[in-house]
């Protein structure tokens, strides 16, 4: 039986080995500028600091265990949960704006959708220091709450949970609307018809038939925002005022004041862990889903 | 005649300046295989779309069962659409794509089982109830969108070129299934076909539209007898056509020769005359018309043959159908001298 199979084989090899060589260039660059100096880092969190900062190249698993400290364990969750809280609230957003393009005229669905990626071509520092203009006691929305005659006392925006959520969500929802778009525009209108025609109303429609279909884009947008948001150190610290930290923030102060790079290491390497299973989860979601939109 | 199912009544639409359909008027009855035929953009799908309430009329009405439907949206009205897509749900296997009707209907689950099991018994696709719509050929998925609109047991079942994305050998067999299955549901069918022979097999009666226009409508062979248009007479089966002057009554070919029909050529000087391929016989000059010509070319087709003659009173050739007994009598080969013969009752004129 083999020797029949094996021209198969053989014809496919031919076909896969071109674009192998295409890739060498960029998995040479990856390979030696991104993943070597990762595992460089990542090796760190199997030593020992030394005393005056700087590594003490002696094996221990201690840096490990700290992280399961209920101190920094706790620092994970509450970055979980904030990630979390706003990958959700951007894909409740955009999946909304992405719907609301695509219902547009398509002549016009072009330039709707490079509006509301514009923001994302500025630069990510000027766009969180806005927020603080909105958000700061004597900011924009004070100023426009007291314009039209609210003369009480605002709570307190800046320096909270609530403005690093809010910061988060809007740096990351043009990319969720752009996820969303995709598999939205894709969307063969005739199949929401038959649902209607069979009987089904609007809300039917959308939640059995044009939801289900656009998974893999939600869950693109989902998991974008939440890896980029629990590693991320910038929103927390200028918008949450260092009033509390995530992940990202005690990274940083590890490597840079602290001077512990070995524990800052192994913090790394769980953040990485926590990307990597979720993309995979991801990839293998979407993958599966292609499966079921090839009728188009 | 009793009250008919459906009524047509000067339905316009309009897509910015195109006049998709310009005003149309039709009666279809309970229980009819009804076929819409028309070139591509002639207007049958937007024809169809405004019957199943996805497209509103700018004008005139809709009627089903005597009620004005024409502001009725699509989950309202007992009409289902097969689309030209076939539009299944690629999340559903093929069972639930069938029970999705029957769901919005809010049934019993019991009766929605044994619904959808009777229905993919007559499809006789049982055994693929759990797959999915990417999961089967061509043929099965159109055979899907049938039975989710069949089960629902519409008064009317539009199927937009349902055949189209079939095989010639597979169109065929599923013609003949169509008008099985709409014998045994007594459902009116109504369905869009570019294919003059498909509305021919299946239809009991059909309509021509151009241009958004009725051009003609009645049974297959009122159309194929009488046409009442060159386009009518051109778009169903073959005819040869001659272009003709008339003077003083009579009707004369390019070639100089006269041809004689029953009615003349109205309100007009410039014509064609025109005759079916089976009509020119090469004996009994008895007959009223006659032209000669050189054979062309021949082709056989089994039980008949038909001959190109190539003659100066068309500019193409002219068609003939003999039956394989009358070449076996008198043979032909390419290159031949040939006179043809019709009578007068055979031949029609129109306008142009
Ligand atoms: N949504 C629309 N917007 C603008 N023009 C349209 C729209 N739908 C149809 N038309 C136009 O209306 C006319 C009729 O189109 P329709 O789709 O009904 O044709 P059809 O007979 O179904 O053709 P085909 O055999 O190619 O399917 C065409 O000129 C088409 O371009
Ligand atoms: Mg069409």
């Amino acid at each position: 039986m083999h020797w029949r199979i094996a021209p198969q084989i053989q014809a496919r090899r031919m076909i896969d080995r071109k674009p192998l060589y295409l890739m060498t260039p960029a998995l040479a660059w990856l390979t030696a500028f991104m993943v070597a100096p990762c595992l460089m880092i990542l090796a760190l969190a199997f030593f020992q600091r030394g005393i005056y900062g700087g590594i003490d190249y002696t094996f221990t698993l201690e840096n490990i265990a700290l992280v399961f400290d209920p101190l920094y364990a706790n620092i994970f969750l509450k970055s979980a949960f904030i990630a979390g809280l706003s990958a959700t609230i951007a894909v409740v957003i955009g999946y909304a704006a992405a719907f609301a393009i695509t219902a547009a005229p398509a002549k016009r669905q072009a330039m709707l959708l490079f509006f509301a990626v514009l923001p994302f071509w500025s630069n990510y520092l000027v766009r969180t220091y806005a927020w603080i203009v909105m958000l700061n006691r004597e900011g924009l929305i004070a100023g426009a709450a007291q314009w039209l005659g609210y003369d009480g006392e605002l709570p307190k925006m800046l320096y909270t949970e609530t403005a690093v959520v809010i910061g988060l969500v809007y740096n990351y929802l043009p990319f969720v609307i752009l996820a969303c778009y995709a598999p939205l525009s894709r969307l063969n209108p005739e199949i929401a018809e038959a649902s209607r025609d069979l009987g089904g109303n609007g809300w039917t429609t959308f939640r059995r038939v044009i939801l289900p279909m656009t998974v893999p884009g939600i869950a693109t947008g989902f998991v974008f925002v939440f890896v980029l948001s629990i590693g991320n150190f910038v929103t927390p610290a200028l918008l949450g005022g260092g009033q509390f930290q995530m992940i990202g923030n005690l990274v940083y102060a590890q490597f840079l004041t602290a001077n512990d790079w070995p524990f800052g290491a192994a913090l790394s390497m769980f953040l990485i862990a926590i990307m990597m299973g979720l993309l995979t989860l991801q990839t293998y979601a979407s993958e599966r889903a292609s499966g079921a939109r090839r009728e188009e | 005649m009793t009250q008919p199912l459906l009524t047509i009544r000067n339905v316009r639409k309009n897509f910015g300046s195109v006049k998709a359909i310009d005003g149309i008027d039709l009666d279809i009855h309970e229980n009819e295989f009804f076929a819409l035929l028309g070139a591509s953009g002639s207007g049958k799908t937007t024809l169809l779309r405004m019957l199943a309430g996805f497209e509103l009329p700018d004008d005139g009405e809709v009627i089903l069962d005597g009620k004005d439907v024409s502001q009725v949206p699509p989950n309202h009205r007992p009409v289902n659409l097969m689309f030209q897509s076939y539009a299944l749900f690629p999340n559903m296997s093929v069972a639930r794509n069938i029970a999705y009707g029957l769901e919005m209907e809010k049934l019993p689950k019991a009766e929605i089982r044994s619904r959808v099991d009777e229905i993919l018994e007559v499809i006789q696709l049982s055994h693929l109830a759990n797959r999915k719509p990417d999961q089967l050929s061509g043929g099965q998925r159109q055979r899907v969108a049938l039975a989710r609109a069949l089960v629902k047991r519409p008064r009317l079942l539009l199927l937009d070129e349902p055949l189209g994305a079939l095989d010639k050998k597979l169109r065929g067999e599923m013609q003949l299934e169509l008008k099985r299955i709409q014998n045994e549901f007594g459902i009116t069918f109504i369905i869009v076909t570019h294919d003059q022979e498909e509305a021919l097999v299946m239809a009991d009666r059909v309509a021509i539209l151009k241009d958004g226009r009725l051009l003609q409508s009645g049974t297959p062979q009122e159309i194929y007898e009488h046409p009442e248009s060159r386009f009518a007479a051109d778009f169903i089966g073959v005819m040869n056509f001659f272009p003709v002057t008339q003077e003083s009554g009579h009707l004369r070919a390019q070639d100089g020769s006269t041809i004689t029909a029953n009615t003349p050529l109205e309100s007009a000087a410039r014509g064609v005359a025109a005759v079916r391929p089976e009509r020119l016989h090469i004996g009994g000059n008895d007959r009223d018309n006659s032209i000669s010509g050189t054979v062309s070319a021949i082709a056989y087709h089994g039980l008949d043959l038909q001959v190109h003659l190539k003659t100066p009173a068309s500019p193409d050739p002219v068609l003939i159908r003999l039956t394989a007994d009358v070449a076996e009598r008198a043979p032909i080969g390419v290159g031949d001298s040939l006179t043809v013969h019709w009578a007068a009752k055979d031949t029609r004129v129109f306008a142009v």
